[in-house]
C-alpha cells in the first residue's frame, strides 16, 4: 500500500474543517461522526457540541482488517465525518467508505485539531460600552480565555499556546495587544502568555504564589492594582486584579470594568477549582474558602463570573458564552453553599479525580521550563480537570 | 521461526498496522515481526489490532529511547 492512504491516483476524500465541523454539530444537523481511535483514547475524550452528537465508534485497525463488515456497522441517511487522532486514518477509511459508495468527508488534523482549534465569542454587553469583551472557547478542551479591546488596545488573558492567534484576532479587531495576563500557572494547559508577551514585547503578568519558583520574567502588579486600557483614545476603562488565591497560592482574578469577574479556576459557574494539585489540599482549600466566602464577598450580585474552564456544554448559556452572576452562583454552586472551612475541604478532597495526566509536566513549562512541541501536544490531549466537582468522563 | 524486523519511525496511524499487517500476512505460524515505531499511539492501537486480528497475538511491547533521546515504542508481534 501506498505511504498515503487511498493513493496518489484516486481523487481526492472531501475533508472538513473542525472550525465548519462545530457549528453544524451545535446545530443538530443530521451529521454522525464515525470516530475510528482505539477504545482507550475514544472512551477518554471524545468531539463534543452543544446538542448531542450522534457518535459510532469503529476503531480504524477494523477496517483495515475486515473492511465489509465495518462499512455495514456504519449507519446510512447521515452526512458521515470520519475522525482520528490525527486525520491520517480518518482518512484511509473515508476513502473507503467513499469507494463503498458511503458519502464521507475526513475530518481534518483529527482530536489533535479540534485540542486546539480556538472559537472566539463576543459577549453582550448592555450596549454603548467602550469596549469589546470576547471569550475564546477552546471547544476540545473547555478552555476559556479573553479578549479584551479597548480605544485600539487589547489586554489577553489566559491565552493558549497558541501565540499567533490572539496577535491576529487583535488586529482584526484594530488593536494592539498591550499586555498579557494568566490567572494562575496552569496545570491542565501550555499557557501562550508567555510566548505571547515576547513576541510583542509587552508586559507580561502572572502570580506564581508561594512554593513555585518561576523563571519567566514577569511585571508584578499588587493586589487592587488598576490597569487602564485604550487611554489614548480618551476611551478607557478598567481592569483591576483581585487576589483570589486557593486553586493555587498565586490565583488571581481581574474584574473588567467594575462588572465582569475573570475567575481563573477560582470560581466556575458550577463547580469551583480543585485545590488539591500542589499536595496541600487543607492549606489551599482553606485558602480558596476564604477568598470565596470573604474576599468575592464585597462584589454585588450583578456582577458576571466568567471562568477559565467548564465541565460540560450545559454550561454554555444560549449566547454562546459561559458565564454567570456571582449572586446566582453565591445560591447555586454546591461548594459555595458549604459553611465552615472545614466542611469544605472535605468535600473538596472528597470529590476530586486523579489530577490531569502531565500535570506535573505541564506546571514545569508554564513556569519556564522548556519542552518540544509534540511533548506539550501529547501532554496536552484530552478535557481539563480542573473542576472539584467528579465528573463522568466525557460520554460516560 | 524467522524474526523480521519492521521499521516504521517518523510513520503515523494508519501507517504502521497497515504494513505491519502486510508482512504478517507473508509469515508462517510461529514467526515474529518486531515493529519500531516512534507514534505514541501505535501502543493502544497495536493492542485493539490483535483483539480483531485472530492470527496475531502481541508478544511484547517496550519502550526504548534512541540515540537522540527519542522514544521508541517496540511492539513484538507472533503468528499464530
Amino acid at each position: 500500500m501506498d505511504e498515503t492512504p487511498g493513493g496518489a491516483t484516486e481523487p481526492p476524500v472531501p475533508t472538513v474543517e473542525v472550525g465548519a465541523l462545530l457549528p453544524r454539530l451545535d446545530r443538530g444537523d443530521t451529521v454522525l461522526v464515525l470516530d475510528v481511535r482505539n477504545r482507550e483514547e475514544f472512551d477518554a475524550w471524545r468531539i463534543e457540541a452543544r446538542r448531542p452528537v450522534e457518535t459510532v465508534h469503529v476503531p480504524y485497525f477494523d477496517f483495515i482488517e475486515d473492511p465489509a463488515a465495518s462499512i455495514a456497522k456504519v449507519p446510512r441517511g447521515r452526512d458521515v465525518v470520519v475522525l482520528c487522532a490525527q486525520g491520517g486514518s480518518s482518512e484511509m477509511v473515508a476513502a473507503m467508505l467513499q469507494d463503498a459508495g458511503v458519502p464521507s468527508a475526513n475530518v481534518a488534523g483529527g482530536m489533535i485539531a479540534y485540542g486546539v482549534y480556538l472559537e472566539p465569542v463576543r459577549v453582550p454587553l448592555a450596549g454603548g460600552e467602550p469596549y469589546e469583551l470576547w471569550q475564546v472557547n477552546r471547544r476540545g478542551k473547555a478552555c476559556l480565555s479573553y479578549v479584551i479591546v479597548s480605544g485600539g488596545e487589547a489586554v489577553v488573558v489566559d491565552p493558549s499556546r497558541h501565540a499567533p492567534w490572539y496577535e491576529e484576532f487583535a488586529a482584526r479587531r484594530s488593536a494592539r495587544i498591550v499586555r498579557v495576563l494568566d490567572t494562575h500557572v496552569h496545570a491542565d494547559h501550555v499557557s501562550g502568555g508567555p510566548a505571547l508577551a515576547r513576541r510583542l514585547g509587552v508586559p507580561y503578568f502572572v502570580a506564581a504564589g508561594e512554593g513555585f519558583s518561576l523563571r519567566q520574567p514577569v511585571t508584578p502588579l499588587a493586589d487592587g492594582q488598576e490597569i487602564r486600557l485604550g487611554g489614548e483614545t480618551g476611551v478607557s476603562i478598567e481592569v483591576r486584579l483581585i487576589s483570589t488565591p486557593g486553586h493555587t497560592p498565586g490565583s488571581t482574578s481581574f474584574l473588567v470594568d467594575g462588572r465582569h469577574l475573570l475567575t481563573g479556576d477560582t470560581l466556575f459557574v458550577a463547580s469551583v477549582g480543585r485545590p488539591d494539585l500542589g499536595g496541600h489540599v487543607a492549606e489551599w482549600g482553606r485558602a480558596l474558602f476564604d477568598t470565596l466566602k470573604r474576599r468575592l464577598a464585597d462584589l454585588p450580585g450583578e456582577t458576571r463570573v466568567l471562568p477559565a474552564h467548564y465541565g460540560t456544554t450545559a454550561e454554555i448559556s444560549p449566547e454562546g458564552v459561559v458565564w454567570g452572576r456571582l449572586g446566582d452562583l453565591r445560591r447555586t454552586v454546591p461548594e459555595m453553599q458549604i459553611a465552615t472551612a472545614d466542611a469544605f475541604v472535605d468535600a473538596v478532597r472528597g470529590a476530586v479525580v486523579d489530577p490531569p495526566g502531565a500535570y506535573a509536566e505541564i506546571i514545569r513549562v508554564n513556569l519556564g521550563a522548556s519542552a518540544s512541541e509534540e511533548k506539550i501536544s501529547e501532554w496536552e490531549l484530552g478535557k481539563n480537570q480542573c473542576a472539584a466537582a467528579a465528573r463522568p468522563a466525557a460520554g460516560a | 521461526m524467522a524474526l523480521k524486523k519492521l521499521d516504521v519511525r517518523g510513520a503515523k496511524c494508519p501507517i504502521p498496522i497497515v504494513k505491519a499487517k502486510k508482512e504478517m500476512d507473508t509469515m508462517t505460524p510461529g514467526d515474529q515481526l518486531e515493529v519500531t515505531a516512534t507514534d505514541p499511539g501505535s501502543m493502544p492501537d497495536f493492542q485493539g489490532w490483535v483483539k480483531t486480528a485472530k492470527y496475531a497475538l502481541l508478544k511484547e511491547q517496550r519502550t526504548e529511547k534512541d540515540e537522540g533521546g527519542k522514544d521508541l515504542y517496540i511492539h513484538l508481534l507472533e503468528r499464530t
